[in-house]
Order: C-alpha cells, then structure tokens, then sequence
C-alpha cells in the first residue's frame, strides 16, 4: 500500500513540504538574481522544470545500468554532471533548430541551468533514496514545479516591491533572501496537509 | 612588486570582492548545513580544498584548453577534486559523511569554484590562482561559518554539539530550520553592508 | 592544407584534449578510490555492530578498534537477530525497517529478555530531511527509548512524562511518527523473528 502511493506523496511533498529551493536551499543563485523580473522567472521557470523532469530519470538509467554493475558509484557526480550538461547542450541546438519562438522564450535560459545546483541535486538526492525510475521522474516533475512555484511567487512579490521602501543596505539580495525566509516559513504549513499512512 | 600583487590577490575575496555578501555566490550548497558548525566547518574545508586546487590546475592548463570545450573542462576537474573530498570523507571521517549527504557533491555546481576559474584562473599564473582559490574559500568559510554560529548557539544552545547556553535558554527553533538559514543570511549581509561597505566608500 | 589544420585544431585537438582529461581524472578518482577502500568498507561494517552495540546498551570505546573489541566479546549473532548476554541478562537485538518521510528507516532495537521492554534503538540508515527528520538520529532522541516499552506516544518536544511518551523532533512531525509507527511495530517483530511466533 505505501509503495503504490509513494510517488504520489513524493510529488506533492516535493512541491509543497520539501520545497527544493525554500527547504533544501537548492538553485538559490540563480533565484536570487532572475527574479527580479516576472517574464524571464516564467522562463527559467518552465527550463528548470523541463530539465529536471528529464534528466532526473535520465540519470536513474545511467546509475542503474552503467555505474552500479561496475562498481563505479563514486564516479557518479562526474557522470551525472556530463549527462546533465549533454543533455541540455542537445536540447538547446535541437529547439534553436527547430523552433525560433520557443527558443526565445525558453532556450536562451538552458546553458544557464547546467550550473543551477538543484538540477544536480535532485539526481543525487534520488541516489540516495533510491528511488524507483517512475518515482524519480515523480520526483525530477515535482521539483521542478516547486522550483517554479517559488520563483514565481518571488517575482510577483518583487514586482510589488519596486514601489515600495527599502532600507538601503536591503535592497537587492537581502531583501529577497528575507522574503525567501517568510516563504520558506509559510511552505513548512503545508507538512500537516498530507497524511500518507 | 609580486609580492604585493600577492597579498592583493589573497586580501580581495576575504573583503572587498567576498563571494558571499558581495558577490552572492555559492550560498545553495553551504546554507543548508550551516545548521550545525561542526557540518559548517567540514563543508566550507571541502570548498576551499577544491576551490584553491581547482583554480591551480585550471591555470596550469590555461594556454592549452580549447575554448569550445572549456566549461566541461572545468566542470570535469572541479568533480574530479569533489569526488576526491567525497572518497576521503567516507573512507575516514563517515559519521559527518552520512550527515553531509548529497550537499558534497553539490559543490561542484557551488558557482564560486566555477565562478574563480572562468574570472581569475583563466587569465594567471598558477601560483597566484592558487592563492585566489584560497582566499575566496577562506572569504566563504567565514561568512558560513559566522552564520553556523549563530543558528546553531541561538536553534539548539550549544556550538560544536556542547552545550554553551544553560537551561534558562528556550531554544529558537526556527534557526535550525530552513526559514532560519536564510534570515541570518540575510541580516548578516544588512550588518555588513551597513558597517564595513560605508566605511569603505566614505575612505 | 591548412583545411586539415583546421579540421585539426577545432573537432580533433579538442576531442583527443578531453579524452586525456577525462582519462587522468578517472585515473585519479579511481587510485584514491582503490586506496581508501578498505578503509570505507570497515567503517561500514563498524557502524552496523556500532548500531547492535547502541541498541543492546553496551557500552563501548568510539573506535574501529573498540567497537571491534566489544562486539566481538559480548554479541552473538544468530539466525536474523543477535544477542548479548552478560549481569543483566540476555538481551536480544534485532534490525527492522520502515517507511520514513523519504525513504527507509532501518534500525536496530534491542530488548530485553521479555522481548518488551527496550534496552535502546540505533539507527542503521535513515534518509530523512538533514537538520530536522535526520535528528532521529541523535543521541537525546534514541535515548529516550531506553526501559520503556511500547506501545509508544508522541507529545511536543521536552514534554514527556509518562512512561510511554516520548519527544517528537520539533519540524518534523512526519518522521517521529514514521519512526514511532516503526517502534511500536518492534516488539511484535520480535517475537515473530526470535520465537517464531
């Protein structure tokens, strides 16, 4: 019964109760800076789950067929790394081919991602919790979502706040990462939401 | 002449040019552990450790690598250096590796080591990329290891895992939970801004 | 002629370059890998008779050396449990595991002779959230275990009074009651590993 549901919970708890950026502080840099602006949030938004909803599964397969036989675990960060960027630099020149509005829109952000600490992270985190391949797709889905629930929200906010009076030596990151901590703290009320037994 | 282009090159990133509260760099992989400072401590060694060495290595081979494949070469030798802290971590100091978990590895993407190589390493000498590794990991160590102290004296009452506040003190939990990483983040970087960068445009 | 030193220079160099690259830093990897192996599979195999030693409530030198000493003089180990036996009689110890929040929770509880009463638990492996669920495994909080019998209550953080309650992790409700459900299932799987019940 629970491992039928488990991608189901670990879906929504990866949203809402494990936050990848607000609890795990994963992707941080990159959210800081590009929410500044509601447009190129979307953007980055949609990549990051676009990206992690790919090769979070895309690596389980790379684990589980080529580094684990060989005993080669311990290579996986350079392994995970390679695949990721790979596969972005792929889906970069395929959507520049064949598609100049998306690339726009979406494409200019991918090289970015490559270096975006929670792409990477929820590869190792899946390792570690040695997630089924449905699962960690679940799971590479889910925080991507909540990535992009984030920085949404953090961008509405701060669109808002254009107007408004900032103490000096706030303004930019410190004011964000403030912002950052209220949310961090509303998204932890969501851990009574589910009960999974 | 290269003795003070040295000390320039070590004094930068530990103040002016501090990849944290200056840059805003490499906060995801570090924030998360700065609950407790002994994790702290073993996390900011790792970046520096693969920082100070990276940017060495990178310099050594900076007349040679192709610019096509420069980022994924980097890439590969930053990993190489972060699997190596990764492997010494397991095989002799295991307790703290199970606690570190995944955030390890997470160094690699840490935009600070990636961040010193493409700005610094790329352009000089090896010796003195080493001494820029350095000091941007010393710059980062402290600034998380000032942050470690304060969540871990004010969320838990003690440091290092003995206990310094006596039974008088009600414990601040929401410092050792994630909205509490990045409030002090965020009040250390106003303290700083307010005190040390005015003084240095007022100089 | 030059064509070929171009060919040359953009896709052969580059390729030949990152070969030799990726070659040293394997090798690298690899050597320390090999050299430090050993050493990482005793650490493993100490922290599981660590884990036995903690639930059985024996007391011991935090060595590889000590730990080594005490399991082999005082632990048994039988079909799917161990046993020590010494002045305050035998006492049985046995792994079980559970669902967490994020993965499996695998522990070691030791009882005593009544199969009831708990000597201690140990926790072998957990994944749960670093600084909150992951505190299961401080000492204050498998402390608490140790002469109680289950089956077990949770109530707020530096609460407990009564001889079945025990502290939850303050921000981690979801994992103290996995790991209350994993413990109050303990006895019953006890008996049924032990007597065959």
């Amino acid at each position: 019964m629970h491992d039928a549901l488990l991608p189901l919970s670990v879906f929504f708890a990866s949203i809402f109760t494990s936050n990848i950026l607000l609890t795990n502080y994963l992707g941080t840099c990159s959210f800081l800076s590009v929410s500044k602006e509601m447009k190129t949030s979307l953007g980055l938004g949609v990549a990051v789950i676009f990206v992690m909803a790919t090769t979070t599964p895309l690596n389980w397969l790379v684990y589980e067929y080529l580094l684990l036989p060989f005993g080669l675990e311990y290579l996986r960060f350079i392994v995970f790394i390679i695949v990721i960027a790979a596969f972005v630099q792929l889906t970069e020149m395929a959507i520049e081919r064949y598609s100049e509005p998306l690339y726009q829109s979406l494409g200019i952000f991918l090289p970015l991602i490559t270096v975006n600490c929670a792409i990477l992270g929820v590869s190792l985190f899946m390792v570690i919790r040695e997630y089924s391949f449905f699962t960690s797709f679940v799971f590479g889905l889910g925080s991507g979502i909540g990535w992009f629930v984030a920085i949404i929200a953090m961008a509405g906010i701060r669109v808002k706040l254009k107007n408004a009076k900032v103490v000096p030596a706030l303004e930019g990151p410190g004011i964000t990462l403030i912002i950052a901590g209220f949310m961090a703290m509303a998204f932890m009320g969501f851990s009574g939401m589910i009960a999974v037994s | 002449m290269a003795k003070n282009k040295v000390r320039k090159t070590f004094l930068e990133p530990l103040g002016k040019n501090n990849p944290v509260f200056v840059q805003i760099l490499g906060i995801c992989s570090t924030l998360a552990v700065t609950n407790k400072l002994q994790n702290t401590m073993v996390m900011t060694l790792g970046v520096l450790f693969t920082t100070a060495l990276s940017s060495w290595t990178i310099s050594l081979m900076r007349n040679h690598i192709p610019s096509r494949i420069r980022m994924m070469v980097e890439t590969m030798v930053i990993a190489t250096f972060v699997i190596i802290v990764d492997i010494v971590l397991k095989a002799f100091y295991p307790e703290m590796w199970k606690q570190l978990g995944p955030y390890v590895g997470l160094i690699i993407t840490n935009c600070i080591v990636m961040g010193r190589v493409e700005a610094f390493a790329l352009q000089n000498k090896p010796m003195l990329s080493l001494v820029d590794g350095l000091a941007s990991g010393l710059g980062y160590a402290y600034v998380l290891l000032a942050i470690a102290f304060v969540r871990e004296l004010l969320g838990t009452g003690s440091l290092w895992g003995y206990r310094i506040l006596g039974s008088w003190w009600t414990n601040w939990s929401i410092m050792i939970m994630p909205p509490g990483g990045f409030f002090v983040l965020a009040i250390l970087i106003w303290i700083i801004r307010e005190t040390i960068m005015k003084e240095a445009s007022h100089a | 002629m030059s064509v070929q030193k171009t060919f040359y220079k953009d896709h052969i160099y580059p390729l030949l370059f990152m070969f030799l690259i990726t070659f040293f830093c394997i090798l690298l990897t690899a050597g320390i890998h090999l050299a430090t192996q050993d050493r990482a599979n005793a650490n493993e195999l100490s922290f599981t008779r660590k884990a036995v030693l903690d639930a059985a409530g024996i007391t011991y030198v935090n060595t590889t050396a000590g730990i080594e000493e005490a399991y082999l003089k005082r632990v048994e180990e039988a079909d799917g449990y161990f046993t020590t036996s010494g002045s305050d009689g035998k006492r049985f110890i046995i792994p079980l595991e559970g669902p967490g929040l994020w993965g499996t929770i695998s522990i070691m509880v030791g009882f005593e002779e009544d199969l009831q009463t708990f000597t201690g638990v140990a926790i072998v492996s957990q994944n749960e959230t670093p600084g909150l669920g992951a505190r299961i495994e401080e000492p204050w909080f498998t402390d608490q275990f140790r002469g109680k019998r289950p089956p077990f209550t949770l109530v707020e953080e530096g609460t407990a009074t009564a001889s079945n309650e025990v502290d939850a992790i303050t921000g981690a409700t979801r994992t103290s009651e996995y790991f209350r459900n994993l413990a109050n299932q303990a006895a019953d799987a006890a008996k049924r590993i032990v007597r065959g019940e």
